[in-house]
């Protein structure tokens, strides 16, 4: 007689479709990868094995995740992809036979996430990336966040302004000012910074 | 934090990557001037700049040939990890060289400004370096600026290995690139290009590269690095003594070093009569180049700033950033060990932008005032 549950484990829930690029330019194995990752169930771009290639294939295929051995000549390479990385942001994983953690503590930074792989079963290689990407999607939204944060401050000036320059010239109040702004706003369907731009420019010439 | 290991602490591990400016680093163990300053030094030839840069900062090597610049990078945290290196010396000036597509050169020759020649076209012209905050892209983007070029809005630029570029360039995927010898003017063989000008036509006694390690390392074990900056000054200045660059012609041309054929080694790295002493290939200058001059730090920091790899302002100024990283008092400890002489101030006349010959605002990149 069968007791106790015997269900299998429900599968790990993975990011749908990943797109992994192997950049496979030196000894280490790294095209054995591909099997590894196709039976997780990420989408294995073709791989490159020269820096040139490799430039190409993030630009057109546009990767999740590059996969690249610490020791490869192409590193360079993407050393100025994480440069320019706001407008094409890519983490990478390095492959690393001797599993220094020290090594990997060290290229974590802005827009460059770095895990070991000193084995190449996929159950430890999901994980991995996914904590990857978690880790460069957490740094993305800090980034946008910031940027946000940023223009809304120049943006509260110029509405500061728009204020300043109606009660000036107009004679009105703090409230009638923002008022009159707002209805401005309201009436073309635009942000009340659009209309605050369309003020400051002309104002001397309203008296 | 360096890894715990059975090493002696006086055996170091140096990596280099096989350039013709790796050669100080390939004589101080040559000719054993490691043992006579008490160390041992381990050569590891790394694969990228990136590399080198990592495995200094894990521990896994100790001191490194690295690009000037690259350590000024890694203190500001451009594009990759952030970290505490330190420079020791300047371990040679100029040497590097900038080469173009044949008809890119022969335009030029002909007397026609490279902003016409790279006008009008329906892709943007690609130029490469070989790595972002290193010499090479600088010495590009200062050049194309004095031509008249915007490097950030006119050009492509890419970072490739440097023994990739003369057949891209020969296969018209690139239109130049600037890189170090024997690479620059590799394409003089390869053919689709040549060499048009030598890094040390840009800014004669520029910075190119340097000996860097941990900042940890430079203040917490002062005496070995004092020994290693005094075996590698000893070094460079055994290389620029009348005679002695033809042994290293061979040292070069080893399989575990450069593996090129020894003419071409001895064409990038032997005197020149051709060139003037300033603007030639040197690595001691009777001191003068070693020295890791507060300057070449700061001038780094601002064109990282001019071409928006850094914002225009830290909340320090570039100068306290330069006295954290340049190990000034090493180097004089060392220099004075050696018997090399060294300047009262550290510090040295920086090049005009050739693009505001008259003191202006640089025409291109941001606006350092």
């Amino acid at each position: 007689m069968l007791h106790g549950n015997m269900e299998p484990t429900p599968p790990l829930t993975l990011p749908a479709m990943l797109r992994v690029l192997l950049v496979n330019d030196t000894e280490k194995p790294i095209g054995e990868l591909r099997q590894a990752l196709l039976a997780i169930g990420y989408r294995v771009l073709d791989d490159v094995a020269a820096a040139g290639a490799l430039l190409k294939a993030v630009e057109t295929q546009q990767p999740d995740v590059v996969i690249i051995d610490v020791d490869s000549p192409s590193r360079d390479t993407l050393e100025q992809l994480a440069v320019i990385h706001r407008q094409a942001p890519r983490p990478v994983v390095m492959f690393s036979a001797d599993g220094d953690n020290q090594l990997i503590r060290s290229v974590v930074g802005a827009g460059v996430t770095a895990y070991v792989v000193d084995g190449l079963s996929s159950a430890r290689l999901a994980p991995i990336i996914e904590v990857a990407l978690a880790r460069f999607e957490q740094q993305t939204q800090l980034r946008r966040k910031l940027d946000d944060v940023q223009q809304q401050l120049v943006d509260r000036k110029l509405i500061d302004r728009a204020k300043g320059m109606l009660m000036d010239k107009r004679g009105m109040s703090e409230a009638e000012a923002y008022a009159a702004l707002r209805q401005q706003a309201m009436k073309q369907g635009v942000k009340l910074v659009d209309v605050a731009r369309q003020i400051i420019p002309i104002a001397d010439l309203l008296g | 934090m360096s890894q715990t290991d059975l090493r002696d602490e006086r055996t170091l591990r140096l990596g280099f990557m096989p350039l013709i400016d790796c050669a100080p680093l390939i004589a101080v163990v040559r000719l054993g001037l490691d043992r006579k300053y008490g160390l041992r030094l381990q050569l590891l030839r790394q694969a990228s700049w990136a590399a080198i840069r990592d495995k200094l900062i894990a521990g896994e090597l100790d001191a490194v040939h690295a690009l000037a610049g690259l350590v000024h990078g890694v203190e500001t945290g451009i594009g990759g990890p952030r970290a505490e290196l330190a420079v020791l010396m300047t371990l040679n000036q100029n040497g590097q060289g900038i080469s173009l597509s044949t008809s890119l050169a022969d335009g030029l020759a002909q007397g026609t400004p490279l902003r016409e020649l790279l006008a009008n076209r329906p892709h943007p012209p690609v130029f490469a370096q070989t790595f972002p905050t290193g010499t090479h892209a600088m010495w590009l983007n200062h050049w194309l600026a004095s031509q008249g070029v915007d490097p950030l809005a006119s050009i492509r630029s890419v970072t490739l290995p440097p023994p990739l570029m003369p057949e891209a360039l020969a296969r018209g995927e690139l239109d130049g690139y600037c890189a170090g010898e024997p690479w620059a003017s590799a394409v003089d063989v390869a053919g689709g290009g040549r060499r048009v000008v030598r890094s040390g036509e840009i800014w004669p006694g520029h910075p190119e590269k340097v000996l860097a390690c941990r900042r940890e390392f430079a203040t917490l074990q002062p005496d070995i690095a004092v020994a290693l900056t005094a075996a590698v000054l000893e070094a460079c200045r055994w290389m620029d003594a009348p005679g002695h660059r033809q042994q290293v012609v061979e040292w070069l041309a080893d399989r575990d070093v450069i593996g090129l054929p020894a003419e071409r080694i001895a064409h990038c790295l032997l005197p020149d009569d051709t060139q003037a002493p300033a603007t030639a290939l040197r690595f001691h200058g009777d001191g003068l180049v070693n020295v890791p001059w507060l300057s070449d730090g700061v001038w780094f920091l601002q064109q990282f700033r001019r071409w928006k790899l850094l914002p225009a302002q830290s909340s320090e100024s570039d100068e306290a950033i330069v006295a954290r990283i340049h190990r000034i008092e090493t180097y004089r400890q060392a220099a004075e060990w050696v018997g090399v002489a060294v300047p009262s101030v550290a510090t040295r006349p920086q090049p005009q932008a050739a693009d505001d010959a008259d003191g202006a605002m640089h025409k291109f990149g941001a606006s350092l005032h």
